[in-house]
């Protein structure tokens, strides 16, 4: 009974060929639009993250709080970090570590050629192996830092390309800081975190005795890990009410923030998506001009098959029957669309990945299609075509026999 | 005459209300994010262009290369020093330093993170007009006096920065110290200028101890009779040799507010332009539809055709009948879908403004309207194209004889 519905279905859309074409290409084209834009959003969505999740879930950051993007984290701030905080908070229960973080902004140069960059400070004696872990730091050229390297500088992996000093850089090779001579001691291996293959690491005391200015005790960031993670927001709270205290603000007054790396990707992806989503509703119109164009096809179809209608039910065919023959075709226009919409999709996606990747050497442009993408997209197109079925299936499955009998075209 | 077959495709139309009503809407959902998105895309264009006729194009900035947002980096700036010996160079007709600075500002208890501007009150015409803005309301800074502070325009509206509006002879503290408001600046058109507040040098060197002669950036007026392109490359190329600095390592670099206002220019042309291709995909798809419509419409009425071509009528005549029912349809379309979207465009802009957003304000020029409305006519009627021949081409016996 089931099969000669869909035969029935099948055999309708079949004999208006054109059209049936015609109402699935306007689905195919939404569909493929969204799919591919979906799958490159969120291939550059995951990308983006990716540049700043190499911190483990089990740390937290201190900050004075001021303006973003203003210089180094921790520079544009009313009231920076001193450097007491740190053995303060390492007395707080559940506090494993607290590292002070020094970050300065200067030249780096090389093979005659200057770039501006950050340079980041590396703790001296049993914190070094603390901030080592935390960070994941390992040498893929020459070794880490250690003790008593002094005019010595860990440099990121993208160091190495040729890209930035038009030669790369080796370990063993001298380059200037700030106009000071370093001697590079290894190369970090690559993250794919375009902040840390660009780091440029120095011992702390050399980032204060010889990048920053003499008496310049403030500190950036203070880097905390704590003993487990479960415990981390309990942490959270009594590192924020003793940074309160220290000072001496009130609750709801912090010139302060502490933060998780999660906090941080949280907000960032929040963001994304707010822009991600405008898009996807300006693609998502065309799947509703395809709609409409089902619901069209679909009155059609009712409107030339009246007669047909009346003697389906002149011979006891009940309105429940004429509903689901009808929801049937055009839920079927709307799948068959969405799959040539998904393949087109799927190809137009990587293929413009492949493009963008060739013409534009990002790896921020990537397709990240997800099995779940091909069935929603499925499963909507589907919904899409009985939903756009639904009036002129209501209107088809009402009809008086008596009148459709005797309707002329 | 044209005018009965005119009135034939109308009658057609209404015939099949429910269809031509759904093509139609089908048209004028695209038509109307486009004419939106335009409209946007336009008003952003308009307000750089007010922008660069107010601060004029003879204007150029000497900014220091930095992390971050240029001219905030304390470690890279440009020195009182160097903005001395480029007010000497030829062609430099005036030149002035800026302090910039992020700071806490504080009001009736609450805190926020801003800008702190120190700007040159010995140039404050010049300044005002590289600003595009001056003081509106209140009064400008006096050169040495002490405690008084400009604020952007924001701060006159509560809930923009702090809850409570701030009025003339309020006092906030930034970074601590109390300061009586003097003035505000008109509006500038975004969030972040318009909330940046302004000392004078004096103020701003008392608060910042280490900023005294270390300016973010430099604005620069050219004479009338040099080209500020020019000007700009022989300003870099002077301030590099007086800073001893080689070619490729300079710290800090000269652009021409023409330049600055291109790149925001190309900026916003391209992500606009890519949010107009995404609508377009609907206008095809609209496209489609219309194609479907006048498929099934010429199927329909075969035998209204052969009885047509029987009495007389001509190819072309059927042609012409047909192409123009469906660009009626598109151009109805288009109409309605340049209402709805002159509607949403408007409701945006004013959204926009309530957020600070000043500089997104739609405009409707009247070509963006009829370039709208004559653009959906002729995807109606391109649409109707092949449905047409096929109705132009069929035999009057065989069509005469469908049932």
């Amino acid at each position: 009974m089931l099969k000669d519905y869909f035969m029935f279905s099948i055999k309708n859309l079949a004999k208006r060929k054109l059209r049936s074409w015609l109402t699935m290409i306007g689905i195919f084209i939404g569909i493929a639009a969204v799919v591919s834009l979906i799958g490159l959003g969120e291939g550059l969505r995951i990308a983006v993250t990716s540049q700043f999740n190499f911190l483990g879930s089990d740390v937290l950051s201190v900050q004075a709080s001021g303006l973003n993007l203003a210089g180094p984290p921790g520079t544009a701030v009313a009231t920076p970090l001193t450097d007491d905080l740190k053995d303060k908070i390492l007395k707080i229960n559940g506090v494993d570590a607290a590292i002070n973080r020094y970050i300065e902004s200067g030249t780096l140069e090389f093979n005659d050629r200057q770039t501006i960059g950050m340079a980041m400070s590396i703790p001296e004696g049993s914190e070094r192996k603390i901030l080592e872990d935390m960070l994941n730091l390992k040498a893929e050229q020459g070794r880490l830092l250690k003790d008593g390297d002094n005019k010595k500088v860990l440099l990121g992996n993208s160091f190495k390309e040729d890209d930035i000093f038009g030669k790369g850089i080796k370990p063993n090779d001298r380059v200037l800081i700030n106009d000071i001579s370093f001697e590079v001691i290894g190369i970090l291996e690559k993250k794919g975190s375009f902040l840390f293959d660009s780091a440029i690491a120095v011992n702390e005391q050399t980032m204060l005795n010889l990048i920053r200015e003499a008496d310049d005790t403030d500190v950036n960031v203070i880097g905390v890990k704590v003993k487990n993670v479960d415990n981390i927001d309990n942490v959270k709270e009594n590192i924020e009410k003793l940074m309160r205290k220290e000072r001496n603000v009130k609750k709801g007054e912090e010139d302060f923030v502490v933060e998780s790396p999660q906090n941080l990707l949280a907000t960032l992806n929040s963001t994304l998506f707010a822009v991600q989503l405008f898009i996807y509703i300006i693609a998502s119109i065309s799947i509703v001009v395809g709609g409409i164009g089902i619901m069209n096809t679909m009155y059609t179809a009712v409107l030339e098959r009246t007669k047909e209608i009346g003697i389906m039910k002149a011979i006891g065919a009940k309105n429940s029957v004429i509903f689901f023959l009808f929801s049937v075709e055009s839920g079927f226009l709307g799948m068959v669309g969405g799959i040539i919409g998904i393949i087109f999709g799927l190809l137009l996606a990587y293929g413009l990945a492949f493009i963008g990747q060739i013409t534009l050497g990002s790896d921020l442009i990537q397709a990240h299609i997800t099995f779940g993408l091909i069935i929603g997209a499925l499963l909507f197109s589907f919904i899409l075509g009985i939903i756009s079925g639904i009036v002129p299936a209501y209107q088809a499955s009402k009809m008086q026999p008596v009148e459709a009998l005797s309707f002329i075209k | 005459m044209k005018t009965d077959e005119i009135k034939y495709s109308l009658q057609n139309l209404v015939h099949r209300k429910t269809r031509s009503l759904l093509t139609m809407l089908s048209i004028l959902i695209g038509v109307m994010a486009i004419f939106a998105l335009i409209s946007f895309g336009l008003g952003i264009r308009n307000y750089m262009d007010t922008i660069a006729e107010e601060a004029g194009a003879d204007k150029l900035f000497i900014q220091a290369r930095s992390v971050g947002v240029p001219g905030t980096d304390a470690n890279f700036f440009v020195s009182a020093d160097d903005i001395n010996f480029v007010s000497k160079i030829n062609g430099v007709d005036e030149i002035s330093g800026m302090y910039i600075r992020a700071g806490e500002v504080k009001f009736k208890k609450e805190k926020k993170f801003v800008f702190i501007a120190g700007t040159d009150i010995d140039k404050k015409e010049f300044v005002e007009k590289a600003f595009t803005v001056g003081v509106e309301k209140g009064r400008q800074l006096k050169k040495n006096e002490l405690g008084k502070v400009v604020l952007g325009y924001n701060y006159q509206f509560e809930d923009k920065i702090f809850s409570k509006a701030i009025k003339l002879g309020n006092k906030i503290e930034i970074n601590g110290n109390s300061y009586e408001v003097v003035g505000f600046y008109g509006l500038i058109g975004n969030p972040q200028d318009d909330s940046n507040a302004y000392l004078n040098y004096r103020s701003m060197e008392l608060l910042f101890e280490d900023i005294k002669d270390e300016f973010g950036w430099a604005m620069i007026g050219a004479d009338k009779n040099t080209d500020p392109e020019v000007l700009a490359e022989k300003i870099e190329e002077k301030l590099r040799k007086f800073k001893d600095q080689e070619e490729g390592k300079e710290d800090f670099f000269v652009q021409t507010f023409a330049d600055v206002l291109a790149t925001f220019g190309t900026i916003i042309n391209v992500l606009n332009g890519i949010l107009i291709l995404i609508a377009l995909i609907s206008i095809i798809v609209a496209s489609v539809n219309i194609m479907n419509t006048m498929y099934t419409a010429v199927l329909e009425r075969t035998k209204e055709i052969g009885i047509m071509k029987a009495i007389g009528a001509k190819n072309s005549d059927i042609l012409f009948i047909f192409i123009f029912e469906s660009g009626l349809l598109g151009m109805v379309g288009g109409i309605i879908g340049v209402i709805l979207g002159y509607l949403i465009s408007s409701a945006g802009g004013q959204i926009a403004a309530a957020s600070g957003f000043a500089m997104l304000q739609p405009v409707f020029p009247l070509y963006l309207i009829i370039g709208s409305i004559l653009f959906a006519f002729l995807v109606g009627a391109a649409s109707g194209i092949m449905p047409s021949i096929k109705a132009s081409k069929l035999n009057p016996v065989d069509a005469l004889r469908y049932e």
